[in-house]
């Protein structure tokens, strides 16, 4: 409810935002110093389209981090934001990552957001040695490509998938498992990892593929096909469920699971952590109990809160991946500040060293750019609202 | 007061009201299911430059913009055929210098010389790249699916299918996908382009043998339906496709010959001249097979099916083969997309995408070669122009209204499109005026 | 050989299992199916063509239905005699607009190319063009995300067959399929409008002779299908939640339901929606619920090639 509503918000906000921010940091580092130069910290990830909310709790975390690094004065040169919309779409972001490499005054890159259009883009990345932090894009394959440009600050699917089956089997108790993914990448990639380590752990594990549908995006299928997987879900005789992919299609599902009569745990990714899940399942009632996991953490740091609330206009309670984001920008800064000479080559440089206590987790990344350390928090969803329970 | 409201004057000044707030709407904030009305308040109230005169609601120059839309509606209806015998009259002369050979050869060479410095001139790499990604390919496309619906008069609606194939096909045989590669070794994507072309055109006769005898309107369906059915076979197949992680160890293409070696980078410029070059092959195959027999029985199949039969033309051969002969464009920019790229997602061979490339064909002509290519060369551009410099109010996801817009647009005021095929137009008229067998031909009814 | 017996057998044990779960919500989904898919079958009666925009009439119904329900429900649960008005007033909403797009997009993307007697092929793209446009345009104003119907009634288990529960929603679609879709029938077998849909489907140039108004025959027919197709589309958000591009897959197998049935026969085309639903309901136990469209395209590709006439014929014109 709240989220919907903000978002209006905050897509005004953010057009108002990326126009002005420009000009204001102009005019600041006019008054200021004026011999400091001024850098471009890139945001990549999806701005427009369906997936868009996520974009947004991202820059405006970005945009904070830059605000807070300007308003300090003690940094040697000012910073400022260009974002490039890829809309999460691999076929976009490589002409993005083109243009963004071409401008002069960028030094490194916040995202991409997602991992298939990380994937498309790196390339280009890794030819300009421009660095990319990303906040959220989760693909295992990204850190075992060669880019040592490659940077993020979540722990990958290959941690999260058999983190969730660990507190499913062992913590939960549940000893049967049908693990449904629904046919994309990212779904398929948790789900696939999950169910190898449930079936480590000595439970049954059935699975299915229920592909993503025309009411989501990018779907194919129809949405009347979960009435017929729910049916055999409950056939299946299995004390609970986990699901691989996105919070829209799993929304569906739920409604229809109800409906079938199953009565076991649900658990899914961090796909489908966001309150509109609630929203989008029929009746809301649905979602209630429902473990979502997510190597990102909620932010429970007041101060960041207010200042983000302040800027974006809406609460960062909800805004998944807005702590995250942060920290990615801030690693950034951090690199840049330790620096004499700033250069792209050298802030990936400076990323490979870096160390610093962040707002989510200390920030030390691994030899192929993972984040050193690897926490997944577990939510789960009551009275229809995402509480999270803490560390798996 | 009944007359002033049943006056044409008066209709059509609401018309022309009513089409520019539709236009302000498109133009116009988005809105949300929390705020489903913002959006269109917001197209009204908020405030814009008008011109950059000076700073209003954005309903003033709206309204301003629907009084001169009037006027030159209501002059051009009283004037209109003086205007048009006017203009047809002035054009005659570019006209009939353009019918000559010598003529035609020298704006072609004129604008391949174009086509060849125009990377050089232009440094923005976010250009560079969209010259090839998503101008030339399109171009690509785009006169391929002329063959399709232009020459043959076919409404095809998969054609991302072949596309797709071509893409997943280099995949298999640079050995990027999870099957092993064809032929056991992984070979260079020049070796794709002939593979390539041939499976496509194989899968372009297998799809067209049944369904080209269906009725126009059920082929449509049929071949959307193909187009569908590949995408989810390449999302679920795990184990040949790589699924919906797709594949991303598509090489480059490289050259081996004996002492010269090339490797395509990914610099887009290189990419843009291999493209250049296979754009400019097909071009001249296509204007061959126009005026060939092929191409003749096409025609004659378009406009009379029976008539055409009675003569001995066969045609569901010919159909299948411009089925088949139309696919080979995409089947290669399915190769080029893929090495270029290095990645291949089945989410990106969308339904979405075959409407595109359809735009690109009704909105530069049906059938006309030229208008084809200059349609796909405006339509695309500008949309990377949206995408690159969006204008306040534009969402880069907004680009399928506007045109979607323009294809009913297109169909009501100038169905041959932009530069229209002489013979199309000829067709549509006499459709109009009911003579021939148009309306039961051109979607292939059978009496 | 073997291996296939044992396949079938173990497939035939599972269908023995969940026949009955499958079978309930196939038939609820057929009636849907059978809905959109008239407003197919009545306008390539008049029109002699595939109005490619009606996925969109179906979408503007759901979005319809979602304002009202808010409206009016908010965060209530309403139940008793406040759910059957509550659903009545979602029907009629979700037709209004359904009827009110249909007429607008007849006015826009077809008169025009009618009174210049445009080729088939003109019709054919300027509808997809209006479709595009449409939910688009959906997307643009409304946002891009799936977002459930505030729910009338508080969903469940009303009764069960062999075993299979039989939820209230299925209930709400068959009484108001079955409702509607005999109105429809009667209408068309017996009214002077009735009359002149299929005056005009069996041959348009006599029936103006003999003084029908085709423009006004035309007109109507689209308000009809239009209707019935807003109604589905109510019905359809209400058990998924509305989305900008709720009306593309089942459009296409509404489609598929009407060639099944025979295009231009009304009773066909309910009939090949219960076919539909119920047979893509039942194909998870053979294939994976990823490929159950593919089992849609192939019945609709196996039926145009082998039966184009569809199982009850085409019937263009003749008493419904």
């Amino acid at each position: 409810m709240k989220l919907r509503l903000n978002k209006t918000v905050a897509a005004v906000a953010s057009s108002a935002l990326l126009l002005m921010a420009v000009p204001a940091v102009g005019i600041a580092s006019a008054s200021g110093a004026a011999s400091k130069p001024t850098y471009t910290i890139g945001y990549e990830g999806p701005l427009s389209g369906g997936n868009q909310q996520l974009g947004l709790n991202m820059v405006f975390a970005v945009q904070l981090a830059i605000n807070q690094a300007n308003k300090t004065g003690k940094l040697p040169f000012k910073l400022q934001l260009k974002t490039y919309d890829d809309q999460g779409d691999p076929t976009i972001s490589p002409t993005q990552a083109q243009s963004a490499v071409h401008n002069k005054s960028l030094v490194a890159m916040v995202g991409p957001a997602f991992s298939g259009a990380t994937a498309a883009a790196e390339p280009y990345f890794k030819a300009a040695h421009l660095a990319t932090v990303s906040p959220s894009a989760t693909r295992v394959s990204l850190a075992t490509s060669g880019w040592n440009n490659f940077f993020r600050v979540v722990a990958d699917d290959g941690v999260q998938g058999p983190a969730d089956a660990n507190y499913m089997v062992r913590k939960l108790g549940k000893t049967s498992v049908y693990v449904v993914n629904d046919g994309t990448a990212y779904g398929s990639g948790v789900a696939s990892a999950f169910a190898a380590q449930a079936t480590a752990d000595h439970a049954t594990v059935s699975t299915a593929t229920v592909p993503g549908t025309t009411q989501c995006q990018n779907g194919t299928a129809s949405a009347t096909q979960y009435s017929a997987a729910a049916t055999q879900a409950v056939a299946s005789g299995a004390k609970a469920l986990f699901y691989g992919g996105y919070y829209c299609d799993l929304g569906l599902f739920l409604g229809a699971l109800k409906s079938a009569g199953f009565s076991g745990a649900i658990m899914s990714d961090d796909g489908s952590l966001s309150p509109a899940l609630i929203q989008g399942t029929t009746p809301a009632s649905a979602a209630n109990g429902v473990y979502l996991t997510c190597a990102c953490a909620s932010s429970t740091n007041k101060s960041f809160n207010l200042q983000y609330q302040a800027l974006a206009h809406f609460s960062a309670a909800n805004a998944t991946y807005a702590p995250e984001a942060y920290d990615a920008a801030n690693a950034i800064i951090n690199a840049m500040k330790s620096l004499k000479k700033i250069t792209r080559v050298a802030i990936v440089n400076a990323l490979h060293k870096l160390s610093y206590k962040g707002m989510t987790k200390v920030i030390k990344f691994q030899k192929n750019g993972n984040i050193a350390g690897s926490a997944i928090y577990v939510n789960q969803v009551k009275n229809g609202k995402i509480v999270q329970l803490g560390l798996e | 007061m009944k007359s002033i409201l049943t006056h044409q004057l008066f209709r059509r000044f609401i018309t022309a009201a009513a089409v520019l707030a539709v236009v302000a709407v498109m133009t116009g904030p988005a809105g949300s299911t929390e705020a489903p009305t913002a959006g269109f308040t917001g197209s009204f109230s908020e405030r814009s430059s008008f011109f950059g005169f000076f700073e209003t609601v954005r309903w003033v120059p709206f309204l301003f913009l629907a009084l001169v839309f009037f006027g030159v509606w209501t002059l051009w209806l009283s004037r209109g055929a003086q205007i048009k015998s006017g203009v047809s009259q002035v054009m005659q002369v570019p006209r009939a210098a353009t019918q000559r050979r010598p003529v035609r050869w020298g704006i072609g060479v004129v604008l391949l010389f174009v086509a060849l410095i125009l990377p050089h001139v232009i440094n923005d790499p976010f250009w560079q790249a969209a010259m090839v990604e998503q101008i030339a390919v399109y171009v690509l496309l785009a006169i391929g699916l002329n063959v399709v619906v232009g020459f043959a008069g076919l409404l095809d609606l998969g054609f991302v299918a072949f596309y797709a194939i071509g893409a997943y096909v280099t995949a298999w045989v640079t050995g990027a996908l999870p099957t092993p590669p064809l032929f056991g070794i992984h070979m260079d994507p020049f070796f794709a382009i002939p593979i390539a072309i041939v499976i496509v055109m194989v899968a372009g006769i297998v799809l067209g043998v049944p369904t080209l005898r269906l009725r126009g309107d059920y082929l449509a369906i049929v071949t959307l339906g193909f187009g569908e059915i590949i995408t989810i076979f390449a999302n679920n197949l795990y184990g040949i496709t790589g699924g919906s992680q797709g594949t991303s160890l598509i090489p480059h293409f490289s050259l081996h010959i004996g002492p010269i070696k090339y490797v395509w980078g990914l610099a887009p410029v290189p990419y843009y001249y291999l493209t250049l070059v296979f754009v400019v092959i097909f071009l001249l195959a296509f204007s061959l097979l126009e005026h060939s027999r092929v191409g003749r029985a096409w025609t004659a199949i378009r406009e009379d099916e029976v008539a055409a039969e009675s003569v001995g033309i066969n045609p569901l051969k010919y159909k299948v083969m411009a089925f088949a002969i139309g696919a080979s464009t995409a089947g290669f920019a399915g190769v080029v997309t893929a090495s270029q790229s290095n990645n291949i997602f089945p989410s990106s061979f969308s339904l979405a995408f075959s409407i595109n490339i359809l735009v690109l064909v009704i909105f530069g002509g049906m059938g006309s070669i030229f208008g084809v290519v200059l349609g796909a060369l405006l339509i695309q551009t500008g949309s990377m122009y949206l995408l690159h410099s969006p204008p306040a109010g534009y969402q880069s996801s907004d680009l399928y209204i506007y045109l979607g817009a323009l294809l009913v647009v297109m169909m009501i005021f100038r169905p041959a499109g932009l530069v229209p095929s002489r013979r199309r137009r000829r067709e549509i008229v006499l459709s109009e005026a009911g003579e021939g067998h148009m309306n039961e031909v051109l979607t292939g009814d059978q009496p | 050989m073997g291996g296939f017996g044992h396949y079938l057998a173990s497939h035939l044990v599972t269908m023995r299992k969940e026949f009955w779960f499958l079978f309930v919500g196939g038939v609820a989904n057929g009636f849907l199916y059978g809905m959109v898919a008239v407003g197919y079958t009545l306008v390539y009666g008049v029109l002699r063509l595939i109005n490619f925009a009606h996925s969109e009439i179906f979408m503007s119904g759901g979005f319809a239905g979602y304002f009202v329900m808010k409206a009016l429900i908010g965060t209530s649960s309403p139940n008793g005699f406040a759910t059957v008005y509550l659903i009545i007033i979602g029907i009629v909403a979700g037709g209004v607009v359904g009827a009110v797009v249909a007429t607008l997009l007849e006015r826009v993307a077809y008169r025009p190319l009618r009174k210049r007697n445009a080729p088939k092929l003109a019709y054919l793209i300027s509808a997809i063009g209006a479709s595009y446009f449409l939910f688009n345009m959906a997307g643009k104003e409304f946002g891009r995300y799936s977002i459930s119907v505030p729910q009338p009634y508080i969903n469940h288990t009303v009764f069960t067959i062999f075993g299979a529960p039989v939820q209230l929603y299925y209930i709400v679609i068959l009484i108001a399929g079955v409702i509607m879709l005999l109105g429809l029938d009667r209408v068309v077998a017996t009214t002077k409008l009735g009359r002149s849909i299929r005056a005009v489907a069996q041959d348009a140039e006599t029936a103006s002779l003999m003084g029908v108004n085709i423009d006004r025959t035309i007109a109507l027919t689209f308000i009809v299908g239009g209707a019935l197709g807003g109604a589905a589309g109510f019905l359809f958000g209400l058990g998924t939640g509305v989305v900008y591009t709720m009306g593309f897959t089942p459009a296409l197998k509404a489609f598929t339901a009407a060639v099944l049935g025979g295009i231009g026969n009304l009773r066909g085309a309910m009939i090949g929606g219960l076919l539909l639903g119920v047979a893509e309901s039942l194909s998870v136990v053979f294939v994976q619920a990823a490929y159950i469209d593919v089992v849609a395209f192939g019945i609709l590709v196996a039926v145009l090639l082998f039966r184009p006439t569809g199982i009850l014929g085409e019937r263009l014109g003749r008493a419904a």
